[in-house]
Protein backbone atom coordinates (compact mmCIF):
# COMPACT_ATOMS: atom_id res chain seq x y z
CA UNK A 1 0.00 0.00 0.00
CA UNK A 2 2.66 2.48 0.99
CA UNK A 3 5.97 2.75 -0.78
CA UNK A 4 8.91 2.19 1.48
CA UNK A 5 11.23 5.01 0.50
CA UNK A 6 14.80 4.51 1.62
CA UNK A 7 14.80 7.67 3.67
CA UNK A 8 11.49 7.10 5.38
CA UNK A 9 11.52 6.26 9.07
CA UNK A 10 10.20 2.85 9.98
CA UNK A 11 7.13 2.81 12.22
CA UNK A 12 8.71 0.18 14.40
CA UNK A 13 11.92 -1.84 14.45
CA UNK A 14 12.37 -4.69 16.92
CA UNK A 15 16.00 -5.73 17.14
CA UNK A 16 17.38 -8.98 18.55
CA UNK A 17 14.47 -9.57 20.93
CA UNK A 18 15.02 -12.45 23.34
CA UNK A 19 12.66 -13.98 25.92
CA UNK A 20 13.02 -17.16 27.91
CA UNK A 21 10.35 -18.83 30.06
CA UNK A 22 12.10 -21.23 32.41
CA UNK A 23 13.68 -23.80 30.13
CA UNK A 24 11.87 -22.66 27.01
CA UNK A 25 13.50 -20.16 24.68
CA UNK A 26 10.39 -18.47 23.37
CA UNK A 27 12.28 -15.83 21.38
CA UNK A 28 15.88 -16.35 20.30
CA UNK A 29 16.90 -12.98 18.89
CA UNK A 30 14.12 -11.79 16.58
CA UNK A 31 14.43 -8.71 14.38
CA UNK A 32 11.27 -7.31 12.79
CA UNK A 33 10.64 -4.09 10.88
CA UNK A 34 7.30 -2.52 9.96
CA UNK A 35 6.85 0.64 7.87
CA UNK A 36 4.08 3.22 8.20
CA UNK A 37 0.83 1.98 6.69
CA UNK A 38 2.39 -1.36 5.95
CA UNK A 39 0.48 -4.59 6.58
CA UNK A 40 2.80 -7.34 7.73
CA UNK A 41 1.59 -10.89 8.05
CA UNK A 42 3.29 -12.76 10.88
CA UNK A 43 3.02 -16.48 10.39
CA UNK A 44 4.53 -19.59 11.85
CA UNK A 45 3.49 -22.88 13.36
CA UNK A 46 2.11 -23.10 16.87
CA UNK A 47 4.69 -22.18 19.52
CA UNK A 48 6.89 -20.43 16.94
CA UNK A 49 6.88 -17.33 19.15
CA UNK A 50 4.48 -15.08 17.22
CA UNK A 51 2.22 -14.25 20.11
CA UNK A 52 5.09 -13.73 22.53
CA UNK A 53 6.82 -11.36 20.10
CA UNK A 54 3.64 -9.35 19.72
CA UNK A 55 3.04 -9.26 23.47
CA UNK A 56 6.53 -7.78 23.78
CA UNK A 57 5.61 -5.12 21.24
CA UNK A 58 2.35 -4.40 23.07
CA UNK A 59 4.11 -4.11 26.42
CA UNK A 60 2.33 -7.12 27.95
CA UNK A 61 5.59 -9.10 28.13
CA UNK A 62 8.95 -7.56 29.05
CA UNK A 63 11.75 -9.11 26.95
CA UNK A 64 14.97 -10.37 28.52
CA UNK A 65 17.00 -8.36 26.01
CA UNK A 66 16.64 -6.56 22.72
CA UNK A 67 15.77 -3.12 21.42
CA UNK A 68 12.54 -1.54 20.18
CA UNK A 69 12.65 1.61 18.06
CA UNK A 70 9.31 3.33 17.48
CA UNK A 71 9.09 6.18 14.96
CA UNK A 72 12.87 6.50 15.11
CA UNK A 73 13.09 6.68 18.92
CA UNK A 74 14.28 3.85 21.17
CA UNK A 75 11.51 2.91 23.59
CA UNK A 76 10.96 0.41 26.38
CA UNK A 77 7.64 -0.71 27.77
CA UNK A 78 7.09 -1.59 31.40
CA UNK A 79 3.36 -2.11 30.90
CA UNK A 80 0.74 -2.18 28.13
CA UNK A 81 -0.03 1.39 29.07
CA UNK A 82 3.39 2.58 27.86
CA UNK A 83 2.89 0.91 24.48
CA UNK A 84 -0.64 2.22 24.22
CA UNK A 85 0.46 5.78 24.87
CA UNK A 86 2.70 5.55 21.80
CA UNK A 87 -0.23 4.29 19.74
CA UNK A 88 0.32 0.54 19.73
CA UNK A 89 -2.94 -1.38 20.05
CA UNK A 90 -3.26 -5.14 20.23
CA UNK A 91 -6.24 -7.41 19.81
CA UNK A 92 -5.49 -10.62 21.63
CA UNK A 93 -6.22 -14.12 20.46
CA UNK A 94 -8.16 -14.92 23.62
CA UNK A 95 -10.35 -11.84 23.06
CA UNK A 96 -9.53 -10.22 26.39
CA UNK A 97 -13.02 -8.92 26.97
CA UNK A 98 -14.76 -8.76 30.34
CA UNK A 99 -17.88 -10.89 29.91
CA UNK A 100 -19.76 -9.19 32.73
CA UNK A 101 -19.23 -5.67 31.39
CA UNK A 102 -21.41 -4.29 28.61
CA UNK A 103 -20.35 -3.54 25.03
CA UNK A 104 -19.69 0.16 25.58
CA UNK A 105 -17.82 -0.56 28.81
CA UNK A 106 -15.54 -3.02 27.08
CA UNK A 107 -14.89 -0.63 24.19
CA UNK A 108 -13.67 2.02 26.61
CA UNK A 109 -12.18 -0.21 29.31
CA UNK A 110 -9.22 1.53 30.90
CA UNK A 111 -9.96 4.91 29.29
CA UNK A 112 -13.60 5.60 30.02
CA UNK A 113 -15.06 9.02 29.27
CA UNK A 114 -15.27 10.81 32.58
CA UNK A 115 -17.07 13.73 34.13
CA UNK A 116 -17.10 15.55 37.46
CA UNK A 117 -13.36 16.14 37.23
CA UNK A 118 -12.50 12.56 36.36
CA UNK A 119 -14.30 11.13 39.36
CA UNK A 120 -17.33 9.68 37.62
CA UNK A 121 -17.97 7.67 34.46
CA UNK A 122 -19.78 9.56 31.74
CA UNK A 123 -22.03 6.63 30.92
CA UNK A 124 -24.20 8.49 28.44
CA UNK A 125 -21.23 9.73 26.43
CA UNK A 126 -19.74 6.24 26.57
CA UNK A 127 -22.81 4.67 24.98
CA UNK A 128 -23.15 7.44 22.39
CA UNK A 129 -19.48 7.17 21.42
CA UNK A 130 -19.68 3.38 21.32
CA UNK A 131 -22.64 3.54 18.96
CA UNK A 132 -20.80 6.00 16.71
CA UNK A 133 -17.62 3.89 16.61
CA UNK A 134 -19.46 0.65 15.90
CA UNK A 135 -21.46 2.26 13.11
CA UNK A 136 -18.31 3.78 11.59
CA UNK A 137 -16.79 0.30 11.42
CA UNK A 138 -19.98 -1.33 10.12
CA UNK A 139 -20.14 -3.58 13.15
CA UNK A 140 -23.71 -4.66 13.73
CA UNK A 141 -24.42 -4.79 17.42
CA UNK A 142 -27.80 -3.12 18.01
CA UNK A 143 -27.40 -2.60 21.74
CA UNK A 144 -24.37 -1.30 23.58
CA UNK A 145 -25.74 -1.95 27.08
CA UNK A 146 -25.70 -5.75 27.08
CA UNK A 147 -22.82 -7.68 28.69
CA UNK A 148 -20.49 -9.05 26.01
CA UNK A 149 -20.90 -12.49 27.56
CA UNK A 150 -24.31 -12.56 25.86
CA UNK A 151 -22.90 -11.94 22.36
CA UNK A 152 -21.91 -14.39 19.66
CA UNK A 153 -18.25 -15.19 19.04
CA UNK A 154 -18.14 -13.02 15.94
CA UNK A 155 -19.71 -10.09 17.71
CA UNK A 156 -17.27 -10.44 20.58
CA UNK A 157 -14.33 -10.46 18.18
CA UNK A 158 -15.76 -7.40 16.45
CA UNK A 159 -15.98 -5.60 19.78
CA UNK A 160 -12.38 -6.54 20.56
CA UNK A 161 -11.17 -5.21 17.19
CA UNK A 162 -13.31 -2.10 17.45
CA UNK A 163 -11.80 -1.40 20.84
CA UNK A 164 -8.33 -1.30 19.31
CA UNK A 165 -9.19 0.49 16.06
CA UNK A 166 -11.41 3.27 17.33
CA UNK A 167 -8.72 5.00 19.32
CA UNK A 168 -6.62 5.88 16.30
CA UNK A 169 -3.57 3.66 16.82
CA UNK A 170 -0.36 4.06 14.80
CA UNK A 171 0.30 0.34 14.91
CA UNK A 172 -2.40 -2.27 15.21
CA UNK A 173 -1.56 -5.84 16.15
CA UNK A 174 -4.21 -8.44 15.37
CA UNK A 175 -3.63 -11.88 16.88
CA UNK A 176 -5.81 -14.42 15.04
CA UNK A 177 -8.60 -11.89 14.46
CA UNK A 178 -10.51 -14.10 12.05
CA UNK A 179 -10.11 -17.47 13.76
CA UNK A 180 -13.57 -17.54 15.32
CA UNK A 181 -15.46 -15.68 12.62
CA UNK A 182 -18.05 -16.65 10.04
CA UNK A 183 -17.11 -16.16 6.39
CA UNK A 184 -18.97 -12.88 6.06
CA UNK A 185 -17.38 -11.53 9.21
CA UNK A 186 -13.90 -12.43 7.92
CA UNK A 187 -14.60 -10.23 4.90
CA UNK A 188 -15.56 -7.39 7.21
CA UNK A 189 -12.33 -7.71 9.16
CA UNK A 190 -10.18 -7.85 6.02
CA UNK A 191 -11.93 -4.75 4.69
CA UNK A 192 -11.33 -3.14 8.05
CA UNK A 193 -7.60 -3.90 7.83
CA UNK A 194 -7.40 -2.32 4.35
CA UNK A 195 -9.27 0.78 5.52
CA UNK A 196 -7.04 1.18 8.53
CA UNK A 197 -3.75 0.73 6.68
CA UNK A 198 -4.86 3.22 4.00
CA UNK A 199 -4.91 5.77 6.82
CA UNK A 200 -1.17 5.21 7.37
CA UNK A 201 -1.73 2.87 10.31
CA UNK A 202 0.68 -0.05 10.34
CA UNK A 203 -0.87 -3.45 10.88
CA UNK A 204 0.69 -6.70 12.03
CA UNK A 205 -1.60 -9.61 11.34
CA UNK A 206 -1.09 -13.00 12.95
CA UNK A 207 -3.20 -15.69 11.37
CA UNK A 208 -3.31 -19.32 10.41
CA UNK A 209 -5.67 -18.54 7.54
CA UNK A 210 -2.96 -18.18 4.92
CA UNK A 211 -5.41 -17.21 2.18
CA UNK A 212 -6.22 -14.03 4.14
CA UNK A 213 -2.59 -12.95 4.13
CA UNK A 214 -2.29 -12.58 0.38
CA UNK A 215 -5.43 -10.45 0.33
CA UNK A 216 -4.22 -7.72 2.64
CA UNK A 217 -0.50 -8.06 3.41
CA UNK A 218 2.47 -6.22 1.92
CA UNK A 219 5.07 -8.45 3.55
CA UNK A 220 5.03 -11.88 5.14
CA UNK A 221 7.35 -12.67 8.04
CA UNK A 222 7.73 -16.32 8.93
CA UNK A 223 8.75 -17.37 12.42
CA UNK A 224 10.14 -20.75 13.31
CA UNK A 225 11.02 -21.92 16.82
CA UNK A 226 11.70 -18.49 18.24
CA UNK A 227 13.52 -17.01 15.25
CA UNK A 228 12.49 -15.03 12.20
CA UNK A 229 13.05 -17.51 9.39
CA UNK A 230 11.96 -15.55 6.33
CA UNK A 231 10.87 -12.05 5.30
CA UNK A 232 8.91 -12.34 2.07
CA UNK A 233 7.27 -9.92 -0.33
CA UNK A 234 3.60 -10.87 -0.41
CA UNK A 235 3.26 -9.95 -4.11
CA UNK A 236 5.98 -12.30 -5.30
CA UNK A 237 5.46 -15.26 -2.99
CA UNK A 238 3.43 -18.34 -3.68
CA UNK A 239 1.32 -20.16 -1.12
CA UNK A 240 3.56 -23.21 -1.56
CA UNK A 241 6.67 -21.22 -0.77
CA UNK A 242 5.04 -19.74 2.33
CA UNK A 243 3.93 -23.12 3.63
CA UNK A 244 7.36 -24.64 3.14
CA UNK A 245 8.93 -21.75 5.07
CA UNK A 246 6.42 -22.20 7.90
CA UNK A 247 7.12 -25.89 8.33
CA UNK A 248 10.83 -25.33 7.67
CA UNK A 249 11.00 -27.84 4.86
CA UNK A 250 12.42 -27.10 1.45
CA UNK A 251 9.85 -29.10 -0.45
CA UNK A 252 7.32 -31.87 0.04
CA UNK A 253 5.20 -32.98 3.02
CA UNK A 254 4.30 -29.32 3.38
CA UNK A 255 0.59 -29.80 3.84
CA UNK A 256 1.07 -32.60 6.32
CA UNK A 257 1.73 -30.53 9.41
CA UNK A 258 -0.73 -27.78 8.73
CA UNK A 259 -3.98 -29.47 9.62
CA UNK B 1 -20.56 -5.09 4.48
CA UNK B 2 -23.18 -6.49 2.12
CA UNK B 3 -22.72 -9.87 3.69
CA UNK B 4 -23.47 -8.65 7.19
CA UNK B 5 -26.56 -6.83 6.00
CA UNK B 6 -28.28 -10.08 5.11
CA UNK B 7 -28.00 -11.27 8.67
CA UNK B 8 -29.29 -8.09 10.26
CA UNK B 9 -32.87 -9.03 11.08
CA UNK B 10 -31.82 -12.34 12.51
CA UNK B 11 -29.16 -10.73 14.63
CA UNK B 12 -31.47 -8.11 16.10
CA UNK B 13 -33.71 -10.89 17.34
CA UNK B 14 -30.88 -12.79 19.00
CA UNK B 15 -29.48 -9.73 20.71
CA UNK B 16 -32.89 -8.65 21.98
CA UNK B 17 -33.39 -12.02 23.60
CA UNK B 18 -29.80 -11.92 24.79
CA UNK B 19 -30.50 -8.59 26.41
CA UNK B 20 -33.70 -9.82 27.99
CA UNK B 21 -31.88 -12.85 29.35
CA UNK B 22 -28.98 -10.78 30.52
CA UNK B 23 -31.23 -8.33 32.31
CA UNK B 24 -33.31 -11.00 33.99
CA UNK B 25 -30.18 -12.94 34.83
CA UNK B 26 -28.44 -9.92 36.28
CA UNK B 27 -31.34 -8.87 38.43
CA UNK B 28 -33.03 -12.20 39.12
CA UNK B 29 -31.38 -12.75 42.44
CA UNK B 30 -31.85 -9.17 43.58
CA UNK B 31 -35.54 -9.50 42.72
CA UNK B 32 -35.67 -12.83 44.55
CA UNK B 33 -34.13 -11.46 47.73
CA UNK B 34 -36.46 -8.46 47.56
CA UNK B 35 -39.43 -10.87 47.39
CA UNK B 36 -38.07 -12.88 50.34
CA UNK B 37 -37.65 -9.66 52.32
CA UNK B 38 -41.20 -8.50 51.59
CA UNK B 39 -42.61 -11.91 52.53
CA UNK B 40 -40.66 -11.87 55.80
CA UNK B 41 -41.80 -8.30 56.54
CA UNK B 42 -45.44 -9.24 55.98
CA UNK B 43 -45.06 -12.43 57.99
CA UNK B 44 -43.51 -10.72 61.00
CA UNK B 45 -45.87 -7.73 60.76
CA UNK B 46 -48.82 -10.05 61.28
CA UNK B 47 -47.26 -12.51 63.71
CA UNK B 48 -45.19 -10.24 65.98
CA UNK B 49 -47.13 -7.45 67.67
CA UNK B 50 -44.38 -4.90 68.02
CA UNK B 51 -42.56 -5.65 64.75
CA UNK B 52 -44.20 -3.11 62.46
CA UNK B 53 -43.66 -0.11 64.70
CA UNK B 54 -41.45 2.84 63.79
CA UNK B 55 -39.45 2.31 66.95
CA UNK B 56 -38.72 -1.31 66.17
CA UNK B 57 -37.87 -0.71 62.52
CA UNK B 58 -35.45 2.08 63.45
CA UNK B 59 -33.98 -0.23 66.06
CA UNK B 60 -33.62 -2.90 63.38
CA UNK B 61 -31.75 -0.45 61.16
CA UNK B 62 -29.42 0.36 64.02
CA UNK B 63 -28.82 -3.33 64.63
CA UNK B 64 -27.82 -4.09 61.07
CA UNK B 65 -25.78 -0.89 60.58
CA UNK B 66 -22.37 -2.52 61.25
CA UNK B 67 -23.25 -5.44 58.96
CA UNK B 68 -24.41 -3.11 56.20
CA UNK B 69 -21.30 -0.92 56.43
CA UNK B 70 -18.92 -3.86 56.10
CA UNK B 71 -21.12 -5.67 53.56
CA UNK B 72 -20.89 -2.60 51.33
CA UNK B 73 -17.10 -2.87 51.32
CA UNK B 74 -17.23 -6.66 51.11
CA UNK B 75 -19.28 -6.37 47.93
CA UNK B 76 -16.24 -4.76 46.31
CA UNK B 77 -13.90 -7.48 47.57
CA UNK B 78 -16.16 -10.33 46.47
CA UNK B 79 -16.69 -8.65 43.09
CA UNK B 80 -12.96 -8.99 42.47
CA UNK B 81 -13.41 -12.71 43.31
CA UNK B 82 -11.65 -12.11 46.63
CA UNK B 83 -12.82 -12.61 50.20
CA UNK B 84 -12.03 -10.93 53.51
CA UNK B 85 -12.45 -13.15 56.57
CA UNK B 86 -10.62 -10.81 58.92
CA UNK B 87 -13.38 -8.18 59.29
CA UNK B 88 -14.88 -9.72 62.46
CA UNK B 89 -11.52 -9.67 64.24
CA UNK B 90 -10.86 -6.15 63.00
CA UNK B 91 -14.19 -5.11 64.53
CA UNK B 92 -13.07 -6.57 67.89
CA UNK B 93 -9.60 -5.00 67.72
CA UNK B 94 -10.78 -1.54 66.68
CA UNK B 95 -13.55 -1.49 69.32
CA UNK B 96 -11.20 -2.69 72.04
CA UNK B 97 -8.40 -0.29 71.16
CA UNK B 98 -10.84 2.60 70.90
CA UNK B 99 -12.03 1.93 74.45
CA UNK B 100 -8.47 1.50 75.72
CA UNK B 101 -7.04 4.67 74.21
CA UNK B 102 -10.07 6.66 75.41
CA UNK B 103 -9.45 5.30 78.89
CA UNK B 104 -5.87 6.56 78.56
CA UNK B 105 -7.32 10.00 78.01
CA UNK B 106 -6.87 10.36 74.25
CA UNK B 107 -8.85 13.04 72.51
CA UNK B 108 -11.90 11.21 71.06
CA UNK B 109 -11.43 12.75 67.60
CA UNK B 110 -7.79 11.68 67.52
CA UNK B 111 -8.75 8.21 68.78
CA UNK B 112 -11.38 7.88 66.07
CA UNK B 113 -8.96 8.89 63.32
CA UNK B 114 -6.29 6.55 64.68
CA UNK B 115 -8.70 3.59 64.81
CA UNK B 116 -9.91 4.19 61.25
CA UNK B 117 -6.29 4.47 60.08
CA UNK B 118 -5.51 1.21 61.85
CA UNK B 119 -8.41 -0.50 60.05
CA UNK B 120 -7.17 0.80 56.71
CA UNK B 121 -3.65 -0.42 57.57
CA UNK B 122 -4.95 -3.93 58.36
CA UNK B 123 -6.74 -3.87 55.02
CA UNK B 124 -3.54 -2.69 53.34
CA UNK B 125 -1.65 -5.69 54.72
CA UNK B 126 -4.41 -8.03 53.52
CA UNK B 127 -4.38 -6.39 50.12
CA UNK B 128 -0.61 -6.34 49.77
CA UNK B 129 -0.32 -10.08 50.40
CA UNK B 130 -3.34 -10.98 48.25
CA UNK B 131 -2.91 -8.59 45.36
CA UNK B 132 0.82 -7.92 45.12
CA UNK B 133 2.08 -11.30 46.34
CA UNK B 134 -0.70 -13.39 44.79
CA UNK B 135 -1.37 -15.35 47.97
CA UNK B 136 -5.00 -16.55 48.01
CA UNK B 137 -7.00 -13.95 49.98
CA UNK B 138 -8.81 -16.75 51.80
CA UNK B 139 -5.50 -17.76 53.43
CA UNK B 140 -4.21 -14.23 53.99
CA UNK B 141 -7.38 -13.00 55.67
CA UNK B 142 -7.79 -16.24 57.63
CA UNK B 143 -4.34 -15.62 59.09
CA UNK B 144 -5.24 -12.00 59.79
CA UNK B 145 -8.47 -13.16 61.46
CA UNK B 146 -6.37 -15.09 63.94
CA UNK B 147 -3.72 -12.39 64.38
CA UNK B 148 -6.23 -9.58 64.97
CA UNK B 149 -8.39 -11.56 67.38
CA UNK B 150 -5.27 -12.54 69.30
CA UNK B 151 -4.08 -8.94 69.38
CA UNK B 152 -7.48 -7.79 70.68
CA UNK B 153 -7.44 -10.45 73.39
CA UNK B 154 -3.88 -9.54 74.37
CA UNK B 155 -4.68 -5.81 74.47
CA UNK B 156 -7.73 -6.27 76.69
CA UNK B 157 -6.60 -9.39 78.56
CA UNK B 158 -10.08 -10.63 77.78
CA UNK B 159 -11.90 -7.95 79.77
CA UNK B 160 -14.35 -5.44 78.38
CA UNK B 161 -13.17 -1.84 78.61
CA UNK B 162 -15.89 0.73 79.41
CA UNK B 163 -16.21 3.94 77.41
CA UNK B 164 -17.13 7.11 79.30
CA UNK B 165 -20.71 7.99 78.32
CA UNK B 166 -19.99 11.73 78.53
CA UNK B 167 -17.62 11.69 75.56
CA UNK B 168 -19.12 12.92 72.29
CA UNK B 169 -17.93 9.79 70.53
CA UNK B 170 -20.64 7.61 72.11
CA UNK B 171 -23.15 9.61 70.07
CA UNK B 172 -21.87 7.72 67.01
CA UNK B 173 -23.42 4.56 68.41
CA UNK B 174 -26.23 5.94 70.56
CA UNK B 175 -27.19 9.32 69.14
CA UNK B 176 -30.23 10.12 67.09
CA UNK B 177 -30.78 12.78 64.46
CA UNK B 178 -34.47 13.66 64.04
CA UNK B 179 -35.28 10.43 65.81
CA UNK B 180 -33.22 8.25 63.47
CA UNK B 181 -30.27 6.40 65.04
CA UNK B 182 -26.92 7.78 63.88
CA UNK B 183 -25.55 4.29 62.98
CA UNK B 184 -28.50 3.79 60.61
CA UNK B 185 -27.85 7.15 58.95
CA UNK B 186 -24.14 6.41 58.62
CA UNK B 187 -24.82 2.93 57.20
CA UNK B 188 -27.29 4.21 54.63
CA UNK B 189 -24.90 6.98 53.53
CA UNK B 190 -22.01 4.53 53.23
CA UNK B 191 -24.14 2.04 51.28
CA UNK B 192 -25.29 4.79 48.89
CA UNK B 193 -21.73 6.01 48.36
CA UNK B 194 -20.70 2.38 47.80
CA UNK B 195 -23.43 1.96 45.22
CA UNK B 196 -22.35 5.16 43.46
CA UNK B 197 -18.70 4.14 43.44
CA UNK B 198 -19.44 0.62 42.20
CA UNK B 199 -21.76 1.61 39.38
CA UNK B 200 -20.70 5.11 38.38
CA UNK B 201 -16.95 5.44 38.77
CA UNK B 202 -13.98 4.06 36.83
CA UNK B 203 -12.80 2.37 40.03
CA UNK B 204 -16.08 0.47 40.36
CA UNK B 205 -15.81 -0.53 36.72
CA UNK B 206 -12.28 -1.86 37.30
CA UNK B 207 -13.41 -3.81 40.37
CA UNK B 208 -15.98 -5.63 38.21
CA UNK B 209 -13.43 -6.04 35.41
CA UNK B 210 -10.88 -7.49 37.81
CA UNK B 211 -13.33 -10.15 38.91
CA UNK B 212 -14.61 -10.76 35.40
CA UNK B 213 -11.32 -10.98 33.50
CA UNK B 214 -8.39 -9.53 35.39
CA UNK B 215 -5.88 -10.22 32.64
CA UNK B 216 -8.01 -8.33 30.14
CA UNK B 217 -8.15 -5.37 32.48
CA UNK B 218 -4.39 -5.48 33.05
CA UNK B 219 -3.75 -5.48 29.32
CA UNK B 220 -5.78 -2.31 28.89
CA UNK B 221 -3.22 -0.62 31.11
CA UNK B 222 -5.17 -0.49 34.38
CA UNK B 223 -3.07 -1.03 37.51
CA UNK B 224 -5.01 -4.11 38.59
CA UNK B 225 -2.83 -4.74 41.65
CA UNK B 226 -3.67 -1.33 43.03
CA UNK B 227 -7.38 -1.97 42.45
CA UNK B 228 -7.03 -5.37 44.14
CA UNK B 229 -5.28 -3.80 47.13
CA UNK B 230 -7.72 -0.91 47.47
CA UNK B 231 -10.75 -3.14 47.99
CA UNK B 232 -9.11 -4.70 51.07
CA UNK B 233 -8.30 -1.24 52.43
CA UNK B 234 -12.03 -0.53 52.04
CA UNK B 235 -13.06 -3.62 54.05
CA UNK B 236 -10.44 -2.85 56.70
CA UNK B 237 -11.70 0.70 57.00
CA UNK B 238 -15.34 -0.44 57.03
CA UNK B 239 -14.58 -3.03 59.73
CA UNK B 240 -12.99 -0.31 61.88
CA UNK B 241 -16.10 1.86 61.40
CA UNK B 242 -18.25 -1.12 62.41
CA UNK B 243 -16.04 -1.67 65.44
CA UNK B 244 -16.51 1.95 66.49
CA UNK B 245 -20.28 1.71 65.93
CA UNK B 246 -20.56 -1.42 68.08
CA UNK B 247 -18.24 -0.24 70.86
CA UNK B 248 -19.88 3.19 71.15
CA UNK B 249 -23.37 1.70 71.07
CA UNK B 250 -22.51 -0.62 73.96
CA UNK B 251 -20.27 1.98 75.67
CA UNK B 252 -17.69 -0.74 75.93
CA UNK B 253 -14.90 -2.25 73.86
CA UNK B 254 -14.76 -6.03 73.92
CA UNK B 255 -12.26 -8.40 72.35
CA UNK B 256 -15.14 -10.85 71.86
CA UNK B 257 -17.11 -8.49 69.63
CA UNK B 258 -17.69 -9.49 66.03
CA UNK B 259 -17.33 -13.24 66.46
CA UNK B 260 -18.79 -14.77 63.30
CA UNK B 261 -19.37 -11.26 61.98
CA UNK B 262 -17.43 -11.98 58.77
CA UNK B 263 -19.80 -14.83 57.94
CA UNK B 264 -22.87 -12.68 58.50
CA UNK B 265 -21.40 -10.03 56.18
CA UNK B 266 -20.52 -12.54 53.47
CA UNK B 267 -24.01 -14.06 53.80
CA UNK B 268 -25.59 -10.63 53.24
CA UNK B 269 -23.46 -10.03 50.14
CA UNK B 270 -24.08 -13.44 48.61
CA UNK B 271 -27.80 -13.31 49.41
CA UNK B 272 -27.95 -10.11 47.38
CA UNK B 273 -26.71 -11.83 44.26
CA UNK B 274 -23.04 -10.87 44.16
CA UNK B 275 -21.13 -13.79 42.68
CA UNK B 276 -18.41 -15.38 44.81
CA UNK B 277 -16.56 -15.97 41.54
CA UNK B 278 -16.37 -12.24 40.91
CA UNK B 279 -17.54 -10.04 38.07
CA UNK B 280 -21.17 -9.85 39.11
CA UNK B 281 -22.19 -7.48 41.86
CA UNK B 282 -25.33 -5.85 43.18
CA UNK B 283 -25.04 -3.20 45.87
CA UNK B 284 -28.83 -2.99 46.10
CA UNK B 285 -28.82 -6.76 46.62
CA UNK B 286 -26.28 -6.40 49.42
CA UNK B 287 -28.50 -3.83 51.15
CA UNK B 288 -31.51 -6.13 50.79
CA UNK B 289 -29.44 -9.10 51.97
CA UNK B 290 -28.32 -7.26 55.11
CA UNK B 291 -31.92 -6.14 55.75
CA UNK B 292 -33.16 -9.70 55.36
CA UNK B 293 -30.69 -11.01 57.94
CA UNK B 294 -31.66 -8.18 60.29
CA UNK B 295 -35.39 -8.81 59.86
CA UNK B 296 -34.95 -12.52 60.59
CA UNK B 297 -32.95 -11.85 63.75
CA UNK B 298 -35.26 -9.08 64.95
CA UNK B 299 -38.51 -10.83 64.05
CA UNK B 300 -37.62 -14.15 65.62
CA UNK B 301 -36.62 -12.44 68.86
CA UNK B 302 -39.96 -10.59 68.92
CA UNK B 303 -41.72 -13.92 68.40
CA UNK B 304 -39.88 -15.18 71.50
CA UNK B 305 -38.19 -17.84 69.45
CA UNK B 306 -34.93 -19.01 70.98
CA UNK B 307 -32.13 -16.80 69.59
CA UNK B 308 -30.23 -19.96 68.77
CA UNK B 309 -32.65 -20.51 65.90
CA UNK B 310 -31.60 -17.25 64.28
CA UNK B 311 -28.33 -18.67 63.02
CA UNK B 312 -30.04 -21.84 61.83
CA UNK B 313 -32.58 -19.88 59.82
CA UNK B 314 -29.95 -17.49 58.41
CA UNK B 315 -27.76 -20.42 57.36
CA UNK B 316 -30.72 -22.21 55.79
CA UNK B 317 -31.64 -19.13 53.78
CA UNK B 318 -28.06 -18.75 52.59
CA UNK B 319 -27.99 -22.34 51.40
CA UNK B 320 -31.30 -21.86 49.59
CA UNK B 321 -30.04 -18.66 47.97
CA UNK B 322 -26.86 -20.32 46.69
CA UNK B 323 -28.91 -23.26 45.45
CA UNK B 324 -31.26 -20.94 43.59
CA UNK B 325 -28.26 -18.99 42.30
CA UNK B 326 -26.61 -22.00 40.72
CA UNK B 327 -29.64 -24.09 39.69
CA UNK B 328 -32.56 -21.80 38.97
CA UNK B 329 -31.10 -18.49 37.83
CA UNK B 330 -28.39 -20.20 35.79
CA UNK B 331 -31.15 -20.81 33.25
CA UNK B 332 -31.28 -17.08 32.64
CA UNK B 333 -27.57 -16.88 32.04
CA UNK B 334 -26.84 -15.46 35.45
CA UNK B 335 -23.94 -17.85 35.96
CA UNK B 336 -21.36 -18.11 33.28
CA UNK B 337 -18.46 -19.57 35.16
Amino acid sequence: MTDQEAGRVDRVVMRDIRKRYGMVDALRGVTLRVGPGEVVGLVGDNAAGKSTLMKVLAGAVVPDSGEIVFDGRPVSFASPKDARELGIEMVYQDLALCDDIDVAGNLFLGREPRKAGGMMLDVRKMHADARRHLDALNIRIPLTDIPVGGLSGGQRQAVAIARAVTFGPKLLILDEPTAALAVAEVETVLELIKTVSAQDVSVILITHRLQDLFRVCDRLCVMYEGTLRADLDAQNTSLERLVSEIVAHDEGEKEGRRR
Amino acid sequence: MTATRTGTSQRVVTTRSARANAHIGRHAQTIAIAVVLVVLLIFFAFSADRFATTGNLLNLLRQIAPTLVVATAMTFVISTSGIDLSVGSTVALSGSLLAIVLQHGWNPTLALVAILALGALIGFVNGWFSSYQNIPPFIVTLAMLSIMRGTALRATEGYSTPIDGDLWIVQIGQGRIAGVPVPAILAVIIALVGWLVLTRTPFGRYVIGLGSNGESLRRTGVNTRKVGLTVYVLTGLAAAIAGVLIATRLSSGSSNAGTGFELEVITAVVLGGTSLFGGRASMLGTILGALTLGVIANGLVLLHVSPFYVQIVQGGILLLAIFANSKVWARFGAIRK
